[in-house]
């Protein structure tokens, strides 16, 4: 169930997604926040089960946080991306997968990213990615409007009209639409 | 009665002491004074590269001399001085972490993350009764943060900086290095400067292997 989409832009990257939790045929949750903000510069959004993605996101939280304080600098979104997508990986081989998909979007030194890391342990790197099972009518909206020097403003429009279109006909989909936006890192003035 | 060896008398002879009677590790001061007999071995960072040099011994004309400059990752290179096995472990320790970084973050290690798993790799055996790894090492290599130079001790200290000596008279050496130092050097020169540096410590015309990782190649290579 759910619908959420992920755009990179030319300032940045934005994501999109529902509001409904399903039980089966019952709609569990009205209000489900399924964009999740690690820092400032990177956020996940998340379909498939809750409980497992809160817990890759925590995890990846710490690990993240843990190895800025240790080196000195951030993890770039590929190295954060390559440690999720290597938690899923181990917990698939472990006969105990996360049934999760997850968007990562953030910034970093080379702008902005957006990847799909599934419960596989694969991730691909994309201009725009949904997951869910809205995403086949998703994908039509951002197929027919991705452009790559789309601003941050439009792409919140998209990704609005992508989740708007899917959650008209996807039952798994509905109850609302949130949307993030992440700037592009000021790059500081070269010495 | 006067304690003899490195054993406590009561202690049941079973444990070698860690402090001294001035409060220093012993056991990590042997480390450090077997390195000091080491060959003489070099460090310099420049903003346009970062060099590292080593004297190898001639110890016989049929025998092939050990190799001292050792690369650790495409961008990483490291050298050390002390007993060869020594370094040869602390080099496949580095070598490993920078594969283990590959495969847990899928990008380059940064140079200060392996002189810090160094340091501490080295500090755990300060702090058992174990034997300290006798061999100071010197890691170059290019990250995201620019060319890096690190020395690391057998006591886990870790420096950063623009020019190091270890082993042999590398106190004589560092004060070559300190005077004459410059920072728009060229490799061919900072190579002669680590030649000088080493002659005037060894008192002998010394035959090097150098490796050297430049700002622009961002790739450590070892010197013909």
């Amino acid at each position: 169930m759910t619908t959420i989409v992920g755009i990179k832009t030319k300032e940045g990257v934005v994501l999109g997604s529902d509001k409904r939790a399903s039980k089966g045929f019952f709609i569990g949750s009205k209000i489900t926040q399924k964009i999740a903000k690690l820092d400032d510069t990177l956020a996940v959004a998340i379909a498939g089960q809750l409980s497992d993605a809160e817990y890759l996101i925590k995890v990846a939280k710490a690990e993240r946080k843990l190895a800025e304080l240790r080196r000195g600098f951030p993890l770039t979104v590929k190295e954060s991306s390559r440690l999720i997508a290597n938690l899923a990986y181990s917990g698939l081989k472990n006969y105990q997968p996360y049934f999760v998909e997850l968007l990562v979007a953030g910034v970093d030194q080379d702008g902005g990213h957006i990847l799909t890391a599934d419960m596989s342990g694969a991730i691909t790197s994309e201009d725009f990615a949904s997951s869910g099972s809205g995403s086949p009518i998703a994908y039509g909206v951002l197929e027919s409007a991705y452009r790559k020097d789309i601003t941050n403003e439009e792409a919140k429009q998209l990704a609005t009209k992508a989740v708007a279109v899917a959650m008209e006909r996807d039952p798994g989909s509905g109850n609302g639409i949130d949307v993030l936006a992440i700037p592009n890192l000021v790059m500081e003035v070269a010495k | 009665m006067a304690e003899t060896g490195g054993y406590g008398s009561n202690m049941g002879g079973r444990y070698p002491y860690f402090y001294g009677p001035e409060g220093r590790l012993v056991l990590v001061d042997s480390a450090l004074e077997a390195v000091s007999r080491g060959s003489t071995t070099i460090g310099i960072k420049t903003p346009a590269f970062a060099l590292l040099t080593s004297h190898i011994k001639p110890v016989r004309s049929l025998i092939d001399p050990a190799e001292k400059i050792f690369a650790i990752d495409g961008h990483v290179g490291a050298t050390g001085s002390g007993y060869i096995g020594d370094i040869l472990q602390l080099i496949d320790e580095l070598r490993l972490e920078a594969q283990k970084h590959r495969l847990n973050f899928e990008s380059p290690i940064d140079v200060a993350s392996l002189a810090k798993h160094l340091g501490s790799y080295l500090h755990n055996y300060t702090i058992y009764a174990v034997r300290p790894q006798a061999a100071s090492v010197i890691v170059a290599g290019f990250d995201q943060t620019g060319l890096q130079l690190y020395q690391v001790d057998p006591s886990g200290t870790f420096m950063r900086g623009s020019g190091f000596a270890i082993g042999q008279s590398a106190d004589v050496a560092l004060d070559v290095l300190q005077r004459e130092y410059s920072a728009d050097m060229s490799v061919e020169q900072a190579v002669a400067l680590s030649n000088t540096a080493i002659e005037r410590a060894l008192g002998e015309r010394p035959v090097v292997e150098a490796g050297v990782v430049t700002a622009q190649g961002k790739q450590f290579e070892k010197l013909p």
